[in-house]
């Protein structure tokens, strides 16, 4: 029967269309926490270059010195941020605590990650 | 009431069934404070008398008429034409998601019905049980002859489990209705049956807090409140298990 | 059916060989509580409805389990069958039924002077009626219009349209009856002589002419038998009545409210789930299928409503909508079983044998409606089986679908 649930149907968790604040929240979650497996991924591929020897090692380093490495570790920084402050709001409402103003939670926590990224925006890119 | 009319492009979702779905466009000239099951009836009565659609009460009682206008779930007879587009606008009709289409904009219940059931869903509760707990109980003065009594909120419409993401991917997830219903009968009836219902990975552990459910609910059922309030007495109950002879260890039980 | 046999031999045989079947047009109340009579009797029942259950007049009722004090001085008759059927769905239907009773309440003068007309007829007619204290009752629901000289206490109760069709349904169902939802009859099937023997139909979902066989079939279309029975070349008298009602965003009360009168526009006021919903007004109509909602009749409820608990002057519309009552016109040519509703045995009238038709009627009295038509289609068919229907508790509505 066509429009049951099925495995393909996982692209329209992504669809913001008509759609909620709290659609955008649990958006936000999968995003990151899919942007944070895969950098984790890439952080033992990059451990794995210590194996190799000093010299392979400096090389690398010299790579990630790059600023297009520095917008990926912010973004990193970001979905830290975000994942783990929705994760907050997510788990203690869990807990049957703050459902009624999730809402309110959830752009307040979003405040405050826009802040903390901002402030590692700043620190990372003055510092050169 | 508005003395002008307005002219509405309504583009119906068409299938028959096991057929292909495509889109049909009536132009109908509307008064804008009529509601759109207004607009699908009279196109079903005088312009397509093969359009499928279901209805019954017309007034938010019986849950029957759920679709998604413009993408978003609707029960279709209190929402205004006004309310969702303007003069001269498109208007896009849609049956509800994740049931299967019948035809037209029919989708088959059956199988959400049945969890319903199920879970014990009893439509008549105590008035002071069928409203939600945080709100304000009622007056002593107006109990004066007897307990009174109402048919509880939730009609059964299906716009949570249409909006629900974590439904739109697991069909064996009950959905944020049966779970209400599991809540709402637990606090009425606080036995164990319920908690074992609700803590399963089908259950309330499907939920991914998108709170949708409580936004589409017509009828002021605040399912994802409910879930959550459901989880926290699974997990007390979870705490005091451990605490509990093995002999009492619950079974694995299927939820509804 | 063997074609040009005789008709009373070929009769004779399916009784002795076979259970009976029947096909029951419509599922609105009357159709889906015969479908569950005919089939606790012993029926092969197949119902056949062009759209959803109760997607009719039954679903867009006013929701009022009547007390039948509405009808005491006009209509004794209806009023002892309200009161009776409304003691009998309390028992089996209780699932969709919120029971906290009615008040009957004095606005004005003429009100008052109606009161022991009232209260002697609710009486003689065996419903338990009761004057409240007029500060007990505005005591016990606040919203009311304090202005109100008397009250009576009546056991009215509201229930929910759709649940009460699927209750009986589900019953039905239990029962072996088959139900064809969105299946449209676009004619009769008539055997070598003449006798209607089924319907033909359309399954709307497909698209797709289907045939059901019966050997009897009953027209239970409410407001539509009349364009019904057309199809079989009779005439039925039923005029589409609609009524308006209007529903509001909060519950403004936990009884029903009556105004204390006779029976006139807006003068019920009931609570259904979270709303408030008044009604209603009354007017003819050729055409049943498509009725629009006219403002000046919601104004008029409007106002109404406000005059029984003037808070609701200033609470927000939810919804407005109409109901085709079916009400009989004409001579009675049928035989009359009760004044409330008519049923029709065709082969007497029209001389079409296989054709019933029961019509008129209110929510309140669909059980009642499907015995006493039920009792007739088994003395057609000489089956002996008596009605069971107010004995058990009616299934879970949710089975419907199981």
């Amino acid at each position: 029967m066509p429009n049951q649930p099925e495995a393909n149907n996982w692209p329209r968790w992504f669809d913001p269309r008509s759609r909620s604040l709290g659609t955008f929240g649990f958006i936000l979650n999968r995003v990151t926490a899919l942007g944070l497996t895969l950098y984790l991924l890439m952080h033992l591929i990059a451990l794995g270059q210590l194996a190799r020897g000093a010299d392979a090692y400096d090389g690398f380093i010299a790579l990630v010195k790059n600023p297009l490495f520095k917008l990926g570790e912010l973004l990193v920084i970001a979905a830290g941020v975000i994942h783990g402050l929705n994760g907050i709001r997510i788990a203690l409402n869990s807990f049957g605590i703050g459902v009624r103003c999730q809402k309110g939670t959830f752009i307040a926590l979003m405040l405050i990650a826009l802040f903390i990224i901002a402030f590692f925006t700043f620190k990372m890119f003055s510092e050169g | 009431m508005t003395e002008q009319l307005w002219q509405v492009h309504f583009k119906v979702h068409r299938q028959r069934t096991g057929g292909k779905p495509y889109v049909r466009t009536f132009t109908l000239d509307v008064d804008p404070e009529e509601y759109i099951l207004d607009a699908v009836e009279r196109i079903w009565a005088l312009h397509d008398r093969t359009l499928t659609y279901r209805h019954a009460c017309h007034h938010s009682t019986c849950g029957a008429c759920g679709m998604r206008v413009n993408g978003r779930e609707k029960l279709t007879c209190i929402t205004t034409i006004s309310s969702v587009t303007q003069n001269g606008g498109t208007v896009r009709i849609d049956p509800l998601r994740n049931f299967p289409v019948v035809s037209d904009l029919v989708v088959d219940m059956g199988n959400f019905f049945l969890r319903m059931d199920r879970s014990g869903f009893n439509s008549v509760a105590p008035l002071a049980a069928a409203c939600l707990p945080y709100e304000q109980p009622l007056t002593a003065e107006n109990s004066i002859d007897h307990e009174p009594e109402r048919l509880v909120d939730c009609i059964e419409c299906g716009l949570c489990i249409s909006v629900c993401p974590a439904a739109n991917t697991d069909k064996e997830y009950v959905g944020p209705a049966v779970l209400a219903s599991l809540h709402l009968m637990y606090v009425q009836n606080p036995t164990q049956e319920f908690i074992d219902q609700a803590d399963h990975h089908t259950g309330l552990w499907r939920c991914h807090s998108a709170y949708e459910c409580t936004e589409v609910c017509p009828s002021g059922v605040d399912p994802a409140w409910r879930i959550m309030d459901m989880r926290k007495k699974v997990m007390s109950d979870r705490i005091k298990s451990i605490f509990r002879p093995r002999s009492s260890e619950k079974k694995n039980a299927q939820p509804a | 059916m063997e074609e040009g046999g005789d008709p009373h031999a070929e009769l004779d045989r399916i009784m002795k060989t076979t259970q009976p079947s029947a096909i029951v047009i419509g599922a609105g109340f009357t159709g889906c509580a015969l479908a569950y009579d005919l089939a606790q009797r012993g029926f092969a029942v197949t119902v056949v409805e062009r759209g959803e259950l109760a997607s009719g007049t039954s679903g867009r009722t006013h929701g009022l389990l009547h007390s039948g004090a509405r009808y005491c001085v006009t209509d004794a008759e209806a009023a002892i069958e309200c009161i009776q059927e409304n003691m009998i769905l309390r028992r089996i239907a209780k699932q969709c039924i919120e029971y906290n009773g009615g008040y009957f309440v004095a606005l004005d003068d003429a009100d008052l002077g109606y009161a022991p007309a009232f209260f002697q007829g609710a009486q003689n007619c065996g419903i338990p009626v009761e004057e409240i204290d007029v500060q007990r009752a505005l005591a016990a629901e606040p919203a009311l219009n304090p202005k109100i000289l008397a009250a009576y206490q009546v056991p009215d109760a509201a229930f929910d349209p759709l649940r009460l069709a699927m209750a009986f349904a589900a019953s039905a169902r239990q029962h072996g009856a088959k139900f064809n939802t969105f299946h449209d009859v676009v004619g009769f099937l008539r055997d070598g002589i003449g006798n209607i023997c089924g319907v033909s139909a359309v399954n709307r979902h497909a698209g797709q002419p289907v045939d059901f066989r019966a050997d009897i079939t009953i027209n239970a279309t409410g407001a539509w038998a009349g364009k019904v029975a057309e199809m079989a070349g009779i005439s039925v008298p039923v005029r589409p009545t609609p009524g308006v009602m209007v529903a509001y965003e909060k519950r403004v009360t936990q009884r029903v409210i009556n105004r204390l009168c006779e029976p006139d526009d807006g003068d019920i006021l009931l609570p259904q789930r979270r709303m408030a919903v008044i009604g209603t007004t009354s007017f003819e109509v050729e055409e049943a299928d498509y009725i629009p909602v006219y403002p000046d009749q919601v104004k008029q409820m409007h106002q109404r409503a406000a005059l029984l608990v003037p808070e609701l002057e200033n609470i927000k519309m939810r919804g407005a909508y109409m109901s085709a009552r079916p009400l009989i016109g004409g001579l009675m040519s049928g035989r009359s079983l009760s004044r409330t509703f008519k049923c029709y045995d065709h082969q007497t009238d029209e001389e079409v044998n296989g054709l019933v038709t029961v019509t008129g009627g209110k929510a309140t009295t669909c059980r009642v409606m499907a015995e006493k038509t039920a009792d007739l289609v088994c003395q057609k068919l000489g089956w002996q089986r008596a009605c069971e229907t107010a004995q058990h508790p009616l299934a879970d509505y949710h089975l419907y679908y199981s």
